[in-house]
């Protein structure tokens, strides 16, 4: 077995450090390891192994006589494997040693800890606060424990600093948090030498809402509900990896039917996604008619999605151990037949956008994400395979019955809007596609495996591909059925960083073009 | 009593038609998209609502920012006034030229562009140096061309310049007039803003060109801002429907019933050039912000081409 070989290969290596090692969940090998050393061991992964790190959070066990851990997530995305590297911090001094000189893609992780537990990386780069803002007073760590999730701390009063860019003609652009239509809130500011920018940092996190902190202690029925609700467009993505991290957890099987189900939905609402993105793309660049057609075929995604659950962005269809409801029962012919539709209109469109040569002229080589950002920033989804990061979360960790359907991962390497769109305009393809494979081939049955109750101190992850890349969900279970550490990682969170690297060098009136090519979520990045 | 007649026609019909033009080119570019759309008299509506409700005023901006208004609206009213609706009306020769009606409406524009910066809001002033670019780009393009038509015609006087192309017969089957028409249609588009040079209806501030610059501007401030915008937009229309299609030439008798007419023909050749417009918008999608250069240089190059094609075919037999 793939896990026992790594495990070894560990252990050749790293014997001294490696205090306890077990594997969980089939396809999770968990290391305890010696945090003087982590800079080594997360060096010989990231760097001989070659195993990106998708995710690191921090878990106040105080309550399980360890204190405080740290997680290091990483991930062998051809064999389908976790190694996740836990290390205890010592109580006394609440310091952890910074990956982000090695690992680029810790420093956002490192800063989150930081402000959510109290827990410094000593040698970071940029330790400035990432998710409060200057308003949240020093020494509150709102998932500590002993924080209560009813406090309301006062107003702090301080000025953010911003990354300052020098020189004669320079000057800095300051943008939202408010902005022009209905979007979310998110202050950008750019360092510009006239039109040209040189330097984008985005302060987001206007929207923090606690998310994990309300999690804990709540019945695991409960959070189902709070996950369909961390990011309005990802309802599905996200209840899907919470139900699928419970399951483990709970040992249970979820009948056939309901995986196929679950198939359909999560295919219907990347669809819906990804029509939107495309009609954003399109207004950006001032391409009315475009706009208007995928706006119109989203309308008719949101449509099928009415009709199948009653409720267009598919929440309370999700249920722990499998669906609400047979959702698909009767309704498969004219789901096929609303289908088809949208395929031969987005066929036509997708012609005709793709012979306007002043509309490729915008796309093309604009924003362009280099491979080589992307891979240390980890940038995940449409926006790391645009760049040639060639992975889908539904091929290197199948879920529900995605091994058994047919579907190829679109290849780009450029790494501008015009791949970004192309990745999307394929997938709403392949995502059909997946749609009517689930619908042909989905058994009969029941399709509910009701779970009841869970064996605490449990732990699991939930990996699901958002319709914005690879989301990840771990939870840990308490007494009673309860929510003990609930951590999410959307996609967004790794794409915001890809974004701003993206968006240098371009001028200033492209920038909207290249955010909407990315779309990525506010709410979803700030839980 | 003969110029106040002119005088009151012309505001009457350029006030009374301008925002209809936006109204035309917004229906028929919903109608594109498969929707509804706005009422055609749907600006007529916002002005009145606009002028009903008081204006927003920064408190760090100074004079510059009130008076911009009334200086944009007037300069569009009085480089209304050069341009003729119908040349019906004209028995004697009116001040000014179109070198004027170039002036005066850089007047304005030089007011837009400080109160834009008077503010110092984030937008106005990247809405301002991008006007300051796109309109010393295209000024020269306006003048050649124009200046083209002055040559034929002996004048720099526009009614003139009317009267004398009239007598030409069909001038868009000559090849100096069809340079200078594909040229001022360029104008128009940079001129009024309009998709690939700018996109009226965006809502992304960063994109913006002319609505950046009135970003900051609300209530009656706003409507003059607006209106001021719709009327110049007509005038520029009127400039190249009057000279290059021209009409009054057909109506043989004189008098109020002529005039009528006239004013007739020329609210449908304004329609005519309104869904010319309307169609670039919806066939065009916004350029590059440093492509735009491109397109005036293609307009001068145009207007460039009109005046050798004058000099080598000669204007007499045109």
């Amino acid at each position: 077995m793939i896990v026992d070989q790594l495990l070894i290969k560990l252990t050749e290596v790293f014997a001294q450090d490696i205090y306890t090692a077990g594997a969980e969940n089939a396809n999770e090998l968990y290391l305890e390891v010696n945090p003087e050393k982590i800079l080594e061991i997360s060096s010989y992964i990231h760097l001989e192994l070659g195993y990106p790190l998708i995710l690191m959070f921090a878990n106040d066990e105080q309550s399980l006589k360890t204190g405080y851990a740290i997680y290091y997530v990483f991930a062998d995305r051809t064999e389908g494997l976790l190694l996740i590297i836990k290390t205890l911090v010592d109580s006394g001094k609440m310091e952890i040693l910074s990956l982000s000189k090695n690992i680029p893609s810790a420093s956002l992780y490192e800063r989150e800890i930081n402000d959510l537990f109290g827990i410094v990386p000593v040698g970071h780069p940029e330790a400035k606060r990432l998710v409060f803002h200057g308003n949240w007073p020093d020494g509150e760590y709102p998932l500590r424990k002993e924080f209560d999730v009813r406090h309301k701390p006062v107003f702090a009063k301080k000025e953010t600093d911003f990354t300052k860019v020098g020189g004669e003609g320079v000057f800095e652009v300051p943008v939202g948090p408010v902005h022009a239509g209905i979007i979310e809130p998110g202050h950008f500011r750019f360092s510009v030498a006239g039109e040209p920018i040189i330097n984008l940092e985005a302060q987001l996190y206007y929207v923090h809402k606690g998310i994990e902190k309300l999690c804990e202690g709540q019945s695991i029925e409960r959070c189902l509900y709070v996950s369909e609700r961390i990011s309005g467009d990802e309802t599905f993505a996200n209840s899907l990896a919470y139900c699928q991290a419970i399951e483990k957890i709970a040992r249970v099987r979820i009948p056939d039917r309901a995986q196929h189900t679950r198939v359909v939905f999560a295919e219907l609402e990347r669809l819906t996604s990804h029509l939107g993105d495309l009609a954003g793309i399109c207004l950006d660049a001032a391409y009315g008619f475009a706009t208007f057609q995928f706006r119109m075929m989203r309308g008719w995604a949101y449509g099928a999605a009415d009709e199948l659950c009653g409720m267009r962005f598919l929440r309370s269809v999700n249920k722990l151990g499998g669906v609400r409801k047979d959702f698909a029962a009767g309704k498969e012919a004219k789901l096929r037949e609303q289908l088809q539709k949208i395929r031969s209109e987005l066929e036509d469109t997708v012609n005709i956008i793709k012979a306007n040569s002043l509309f490729i002229d915008r796309v093309e080589n604009t924003g362009i994400l280099e491979t080589k950002i992307a891979s240390d920033l980890n940038a995940v989804g449409p926006g790391g395979r645009a760049s040639g990061l060639r992975f889908d979360v539904r091929k290197s960790f199948p879920y529900e019955v995605y091994n058994q359907l047919e579907f190829n991962i679109p290849e780009h390497h450029n790494g501008d809007i015009n791949c970004r769109m192309n990745t999307k305009i394929e997938e709403c393809f392949e995502s059909i596609s997946l749609m009517l494979q689930a619908l042909e081939t989905m058994p009969d049955g029941n399709v509910l495996e009701a779970i009841n109750s869970v064996e605490p101190y449990r732990f699991a992850f939930g990996l699901t591909e958002a319709p914005r890349g690879e989301n990840i969900h771990w939870v840990m279970t308490g007494e009673n059925n309860t929510i003990y550490r609930y951590k999410i990682r959307t996609p967004s969170f790794c794409n915001w960083p890809a974004l701003c690297h993206a968006v240098k060098g371009n001028i200033v009136p492209d920038f909207p073009l290249i955010n909407k090519s990315f779309n990525l979520s506010y709410a979803g990045n700030d839980l | 009593m003969n110029s106040m007649i002119y005088i009151l026609v012309q505001i009457l019909v350029i006030i009374m038609a301008a925002p209809l033009v936006n109204g035309i080119i917004k229906k028929i570019k919903a109608l594109t998209q498969k929707r509804k759309g706005a009422p055609v008299f749907q600006m007529y509506f916002d002005i009145y609502k606009l002028l009903q409700k008081n204006s927003v005023v920064s408190e760090v901006s100074s004079w510059i920012f009130k008076v911009t208004p009334y200086i944009v609206f007037t300069t569009a009213i009085a480089a209304a006034l050069l341009v003729p609706v119908s040349t019906k009306l004209i028995t004697q020769q009116i001040p000014g030229d179109f070198i004027m009606l170039v002036s005066i409406l850089a007047l304005g524009r030089f007011f837009m562009m400080a109160a834009a910066l008077d503010t110092a809001g984030t937008f106005g002033g990247m809405g301002s140096s991008r006007e300051a670019m796109i309109s010393s780009l295209i000024e020269p393009s306006i003048l050649v061309s124009l200046f083209t038509v002055g040559l034929i015609s002996q004048s720099t006087s526009l009614p003139q310049i009317m009267n004398a192309v009239q007598n030409t017969g069909v001038p868009l089957l000559h090849p100096v007039y069809i340079m200078v028409f594909l040229a001022l249609l360029i104008v128009i588009i940079a001129e009024t803003s309009r998709i690939p040079v700018d996109d009226p209806s965006t809502h992304l501030e960063l994109t913006m060109v002319h609505e950046a610059m009135i970003l900051e501007y609300s209530g009656r401030h706003l409507a003059l801002m607006e209106y001021g915008a719709a009327i110049k937009q007509l005038t520029f229309i009127t400039l190249l429907v009057n000279i290059l299609i021209p009409s009054d030439q057909l109506i043989g008798f004189t008098g109020i019933g002529a005039l009528a007419l006239s004013l007739v023909i020329y609210l449908l050749k304004v329609v005519l050039l309104s869904v010319i417009i309307a169609i670039i918008e919806v066939n065009t999608v916004k350029f590059r912000l440093f492509s735009i250069p491109n397109l005036a240089a293609l307009s001068f190059i145009l207007a460039f081409l009109g005046i050798l094609q004058y000099f080598i075919l000669g204007g007499s037999h045109v």
